[in-house]
């Protein structure tokens, strides 16, 4: 392709995006009005729509609509914040020790994988059905992602530019900030990306946790009455309040490290 | 002579033909029938444990254990389960949310099977106030939480709600996160062995007017297409109640061995259930013969609950049916109580 067809193309892209999702939406639309399936397995979109204006007004079980929201994105950010306070030190330093690495690396090996629903009941024990327990089961499966991510982008540092900052006499924390970090930073920033991201699929899990709201709580509750249109709208709330976290940190990785992918 | 034979042989054949009952009459059955169960000790799971079910329908019967009922409606509403048992709560939120089923008889009426379990200390549901209650959403537990709170004139906003599956219960209580729970058996004998005492039986909320029972329930189509076999069912379910209230100790047993749980409590919580006998539940004590449904306890139980769900914002007004009664099916109550 051409600079100028690849330029059109950029150009081109969010008109493509929005009509694929209009698409989307009007073969939702379409196939419940043509009752493909029943209001039940697939409540049509005005339904939903409905359902989402009524609760504007009036909350879902006496909370407000916005207050579903930002609990369960209170409690993620809590938990990212954590995992990244914690996890980012660990993982830059297993990436740069052999010996912590290996130490470290069998533990997180194992707990990376492990389905975090499986946690609930030793959660409960450990630390109750208060807040902290929903915080606690995002930040685990949050912070594995991010020392794997952490640990991968310092062992990524070219050894070659260690060698020559040796050489000049760098201190360890001069080599840190000026070498390690720098190009690793972006790096670390597509880990971060992703592991929000699985962090964000644990909210239900989570909210699973004697919650009384939160969009993962509202998901499962309304599906205990099979109030689908609920379920629906809960998805889609879910599902677009973690599209603009990411959007959120692409933004902040722009600005942070502009000199990602130009080296 | 050869041909002479083969007349012969073919004139008898169909003689024989003719001699059996025309095929039209003989039910298809399907490959297996998916019946859906939790895990509270009831009598039908003496079919499980010596396999009477797949005797009577003459096919294999795949029991497949949901943890709580709202679980088990997700999976009626796909079409995955063909028969279940289920609480008259889960079973008033598929109803009201069309999910095509019908009710085919009252397999237990909830009576101190389920309780509200409270710390020493707490002595009434009034004293609830000020201290922490969980419970499991979504199933007749809540409800008769709700009602207790009602009848009791309880200050709910004194009172601190705890949604939480069965399962992690205990947990929280060890802990001392919660105060008090309602639920079934296993889970509430497993409170009370932990310095609990339950200050509320289900049944204590019947003066009332608030009725919570266990109902089966099949899948429409399946119905539609094998009536046979759900009379078989009935029939076979009537039989394991009539063997359990024969032995209960001995069913007890059998029932906590298939289960995995403690028998004494499995004794306990099959105590705490009243089994109407199937020849009575066509009557408007029950379900009514079909006529006269609208009239019957539990048309008007099924009405109540789903009143008193819409009061909770867990379901639509504009949802509601006018009436129960469509939904109620008695016809195979009726089979199954004539064959002989």
């Amino acid at each position: 392709m051409s600079t100028a067809s690849v330029a059109r193309s950029a150009r081109l892209g969010p008109l493509i995006s929005i009509a694929s999702v209009a698409a989307f939406v009007l073969l939702w639309y379409e196939a419940a009005r043509l009752g493909w399936a029943s209001s039940l397995i697939l409540p049509a979109p005005g339904e939903v729509l409905d359902t989402a204006l009524q609760m504007l007004n009036d909350g879902y079980r006496h909370v407000p609509l916005w207050q579903h929201v930002a609990i369960s994105l209170g409690r993620a950010l809590a938990a990212f914040a954590a995992a990244l306070v914690v996890g980012i030190p660990l993982g830059l330093a297993m990436g740069l020790s052999p010996i912590l690495s290996s130490i470290l690396d069998p533990f997180v090996q194992f707990l990376r994988p492990l389905p975090k629903l499986a946690l609930i009941p030793l959660v409960i024990v450990w630390l109750g059905i208060g807040e902290s327990s929903k915080i606690f089961l995002i930040f685990v499966s949050t912070l594995f992602s991010v020392i794997v991510g952490a640990a991968a982008a310092a062992g990524s540092v070219k050894v070659g530019r260690l060698r020559l900052a040796r050489a000049f006499g760098a201190t360890r924390r001069q080599q840190l900030w000026y070498f390690v970090l720098p190009s690793a930073l972006p790096e670390i920033f597509t880990s971060v990306r992703l592991a929000f991201g699985v962090g964000w699929t644990t909210l239900i899990a989570a909210e699973m946790v004697a919650a009384d709201s939160g969009m993962g709580w509202m998901v499962i509750n309304a599906s205990s009455y099979m109030r689908t249109d609920i379920v629906m709208l809960g998805i889609l709330l879910l599902g677009v309040t973690g599209y603009l976290l990411d959007l959120a940190v692409v933004g902040l990785q722009r600005a942070v490290v502009p000199w990602a992918g130009r080296e | 002579m050869p041909i002479g034979k083969y007349v012969i042989l073919a004139a008898g054949a169909l003689a024989g033909l003719l001699a059996l009952p025309p095929l039209s009459q003989a039910e298809e059955v399907p490959a297996v029938v998916r019946f859906g169960y939790l895990n509270g000790p009831r009598p039908w799971i003496l079919g499980k444990a010596d396999q009477s079910f797949d005797k009577a329908l003459g096919t294999k019967v795949q029991w497949i254990n949901f943890p709580n009922g709202p679980n088990e409606l997700n999976a009626l509403a796909a079409g995955e389960v063909d028969i279940g048992r289920i609480g008259s709560v889960p079973t008033v939120s598929a109803l009201v949310r069309k999910v095509p089923i019908k009710v085919i008889a009252v397999s237990g009426v909830i009576a101190t099977s389920e309780r509200l379990i409270a710390r020493k200390g707490i002595d009434s549901v009034k004293a609830l106030e000020g201290h922490a209650v969980a419970y499991p959403p979504g199933s007749t537990a809540h409800y008769a939480l709700l009602a207790a709170f009602k009848v009791h004139q309880v200050d709910v906003s004194k009172v601190r709600q705890v949604q939480l599956k069965p399962g992690d219960l205990l947990a929280a209580w060890k802990r001392g996160d919660i105060d008090a729970a309602y639920v079934w058996g296993p889970f509430s004998q497993q409170l009370e062995g932990e310095n609990g005492h339950a200050i509320l039986a289900t049944k204590d909320l019947q003066p009332a007017g608030y009725f919570l029972f266990n109902d089966y329930v099949v899948r429409k189509e399946f119905a539609e297409k094998y009536p046979g076999l759900v009379v078989k069912f009935l029939k076979t379910f009537g039989d394991t109640v009539a063997r359990y209230k024969a032995d209960p100790d001995g069913s007890a047993a059998i029932i906590a061995k298939e289960l995995d749980q403690d028998p004494a409590a499995a004794k306990d919580t099959l105590a705490g259930l009243i089994y109407p006998p199937l020849n009575e539940q066509r009557t408007t004590a029950w379900l009514g013969d079909g006529h006269d449904s609208g009239n019957a306890v539990i048309t008007k139980s099924f009405a109540d609950t789903a009143r008193f769900l819409v009061e909770q914002g867990e379901l639509r007004a504009a949802d509601l049916p006018s009436d129960f009664a469509p939904f109620i099916d008695t016809s195979f109550l009726a089979k199954a109580v004539a064959a002989p």
